[in-house]
């Protein structure tokens, strides 16, 4: 969080200013605009202010038409970027925020609440406040706040737990510009919540693989029956934890048991997949802690670490395949990993036994060494100090 | 009767009698300061070590970027004591420049480079550069990243000589920057030229010991003057070749207790787009000269800071090397000496420890 504030911060000043400058002085709004896209491709402000009327100010209700009349046009779009979309406003008529808006409801968002309306920027440049890892943080202006989105009948909490997912922790602790943030599941101008048949194909257009598995196993069916949304059963919305093999099982924390108990069908399956999941990570464990003795003693274990990462390879797969719903493919990913873990221990054991053969050898080197040392010592002082002279 | 006859036909081919014969009348000095005559034994011998195993290491070595690292890592991890050689020959050149140093500063303080041994002393400072060396071209072989940015900071030094500097610095790195032609060309030194060099000075070296015979401290030397004793002096064979034989020994252990206790490590496998890793240092011997560069100002009086210690250290070098030629034998001159000395000793010692401790921030 405190990495998104601070990032977030020269985003914020300037967008600060932007909204300021819309509402006071055209001096303000002048300063504002110098360093504006609009600006630098030699627009004035006469291009959005009809300069007949007694005041600058436009209707809140007027600007996605306004800012349309040109980015909507791609003819004229094209003269100063042949790859900008035309297609914001038809995308932002078909928002929540679009609809409200076109039915007179001004407390929504319109362009220049995301883009500002004098210091626009491209969503490239990482001080605008719709950049990958701003955007966040404009939508919560509106979304955090209580009182605004209890207008709505909406709760405020989805900024607070996007931000403890791992979502964020990719995009903002390891700077990952591809994880997801609010504009990659809502869209940006299109802004939207999906529906609960919709959300799968969200999270399906990252985690293709689950996405597969989830949709050729028996659950499927089971889900759509109940109307139950796909991934958002077991991995919530906003706040996307990372997964534990523990959300395997039939007891607490253990997802499965929201809808299973011991007596239902599938039990069997699931407890087998849990026991999977703890042997092979136990495996693993205890080989990287052989491994990591024999590394901290000297040796070199190469081959183990790499059979370590195997077997983790392994893991990992066999943590997707747990969205099969099914047992086989799962146990034959678990008994490939178990074997990869087996090989790093069996490696970090072999190193540990090398040790203890070079530490004996290197006894018995010394052992003969200090042996010879002493016999010519004794050699040595036989021959006494023969201080012959010259 | 049948030994007497081999010997007599292997004597007619192999005239060696008279060398057995002179090394049998052969004597040596011996007083309280012999024990230093050793440390010239114990770098030969380490040496030869140093040629064994990077002959054993030379059979899977393969010299370029791709393979080096790889190859090294097949050999400690997959050749039967392979992991063993490569220890002893990393702390067997390791050794040997210390023992090479005691040699040299025994040398020193006992003034064995007197005339007539000035050639001697000469042929055996340029031995102590072949091992500095040595041990800076044989850094960059195993191709791990510490060595490949010590490699690179090392040889960026040269860049500050005058008018050739740019020139010395691409003829080590076969180009402008650390590559696969640096560790191919720096493995050919380290195999071929200076293992040439170094085998013709060490038997000029060591003929001209044996020609001279060990020197005697001018202390010593007084002292039997005025008791009007001679020198008390042991056979070479077996008296001080049996005390050698004993320094080699105690080599050999501390030498296997380290390879055997602490094995060199390799590293990772160097990465010239990978940013420098931190603490990134040359070897011990090279700490103090890159700790006086930490404390030289980039530039003293309208000169560039490093070219200073590059120039002192040059110069530094063709002084050690004239020394016996400039150095009156006199008392008063070799007490002088005998200080500066202690106090060269002493400034690389501190260098030394406080580039260990890490003072003066990142090398520069």
């Amino acid at each position: 969080m405190m990495a998104l504030r601070a990032v977030h911060a020269a985003a914020v000043l300037a967008i600060a200013a932007s909204w300021a400058s819309a509402q006071t002085t055209e001096e303000a709004a002048s300063r504002a605009y110098r360093d504006d896209v609009h600006a630098a491709a030699g627009l004035r402000c006469a291009a959005c202010h009809q300069e007949s009327r007694s005041t600058y100010a436009i209707a809140r209700t007027a600007v996605a038409p306004l800012c349309a009349k040109c980015h909507s046009d791609a003819a004229y779009m094209k003269a100063f970027d042949p790859q900008v979309r035309v297609d914001p406003y038809a995308q932002y008529l078909t928002s929540t925020h679009g609809r409200q808006m076109a039915k007179g409801e001004t407390r929504v968002a319109t362009c220049s609440d995301c883009h500002g309306a004098h210091g626009v920027r491209k969503v490239a440049d990482s001080r605008s406040p719709v950049a990958p890892v701003s955007v966040a943080l404009t939508c919560e202006r509106c979304h955090a706040d209580p009182a605004r989105m209890g207008a709505f009948g909406k709760e405020a909490t989805p900024f607070k737990d996007w931000s403890e997912s791992v979502h964020a922790a990719a995009l903002l602790e390891r700077g990952d510009l591809s994880a997801p943030t609010c504009s990659t599941c809502h869209g940006s101008h299109g802004a939207a919540p999906p529906g609960v048949t919709e959300v799968a194909n969200v999270c399906a257009h990252c985690h293709v693989r689950e996405a597969e598995l989830f949709r050729a196993s028996p659950k499927k069916a089971i889900f759509e029956q109940i109307g139950q949304a796909e991934c958002l059963a077991c991995h919530g919305s906003h706040r996307i934890e990372q997964p534990a093999d523990a959300w395997a099982g039939l007891t607490e924390p253990a997802v499965c048991a929201a809808c299973h108990d011991s007596t239902t069908r599938g039990a069997d399956t699931i407890v087998r997949i849990r026991n999977g999941l703890d042997r092979l990570a136990a495996a693993i464990a205890g080989g990287e802690a052989v491994l990591a003795r024999a590394e901290r003693a000297g040796m070199l274990v190469d081959d183990g670490r790499a059979a370590s990462r195997e077997a983790r390879e392994h893991q990992i797969h066999a943590r997707v395949l747990v969205h099969a719903f099914a047992l086989q493919p799962f146990q034959d990913m678990t008994d490939q990993g178990m074997r990869a873990a087996r090989q790093s221990q069996a490696a970090g054991e072999r190193a540990l036994h090398d040790l203890q053969v070079r530490r004996r050898g290197l006894l018995a080197a010394t052992i003969l060494i200090v042996g010879f040392l002493v016999t010519l010592w004794f050699k040595i002082r036989r021959l006494g100090p023969r201080g012959d002279q010259l | 009767m049948r030994v007497a006859r081999v010997q007599a036909w292997l004597g007619e081919r192999v005239p060696i009698a008279p060398l057995i014969e002179a090394l049998r009348h052969k004597r040596v000095p011996q007083h309280r300061y012999s024990v230093w005559y050793y440390f010239g034994g114990i770098t030969l011998f380490l040496f030869v070590v140093q040629v064994v195993t990077g002959g054993l290491l030379l059979l899977y070595y393969r010299p370029s970027a791709g393979e080096a690292y790889e190859s090294v890592q097949f050999l400690m991890t997959r050749v039967q004591f392979g992991w063993l050689v490569r220890s002893i020959h990393a702390w067997s050149a390791n050794l040997m420049v210390a023992s090479a140093f005691g040699h040299l500063f025994s040398v020193l303080f006992l003034h064995g480079y007197r005339r007539p041994r000035e050639v001697t002393w000469v042929s055996g400072a340029f031995l102590l550069f072949l091992v500095l060396a040595f041990g800076f071209t044989g850094y960059l072989l195993p191709w791990n990243q510490l060595s490949f940015f010590a490699t690179s900071v090392g040889t960026d030094m040269a860049g500050t000589i005058p008018w050739i500097g740019h020139f010395i610095v691409r003829f080590l790195r076969g180009g402008d920057t650390v590559t696969g032609a640096t560790l191919t060309r720096l493995f050919g030194v380290h195999v071929a030229i200076l293992p040439a060099i170094a085998t013709a000075l060490v038997c000029l070296h060591l003929f001209l010991v044996q020609q001279h015979g060990m020197s005697v401290p001018p202390s010593i030397e007084e002292e039997s003057r005025r008791s009007e004793r001679p020198v008390a002096t042991v056979p070479f064979f077996p008296d001080f070749a049996l005390r050698d034989l004993f320094a080699w020994t105690v080599a050999l252990a501390v030498l296997a207790a380290l390879a055997a206790f602490y094995p060199w490590e390799l590293g990772l496998k160097a990465d010239p787009f990978a940013a420098a890793p931190a603490g990134i240092r040359p070897e011990w011997y090279f700490l103090w000269e890159f700790q006086t560069l930490k404390y030289v100002p980039a530039s003293a009086f309208g000169i560039n800071g490093e070219l200073l210690v590059v120039g002192a250290l040059g110069i530094g070098a063709a002084l050690l090397l004239a020394l016996p030629f400039l150095v009156p034998d006199r008392p008063s001159t070799r007490r002088a000496l005998a200080w500066i000395a202690a106090a060269a000793l002493a400034y690389m010692i501190l260098l030394t420890a406080l580039a260990l401790r890490g003072s003066g921030g990142p090398i520069p």
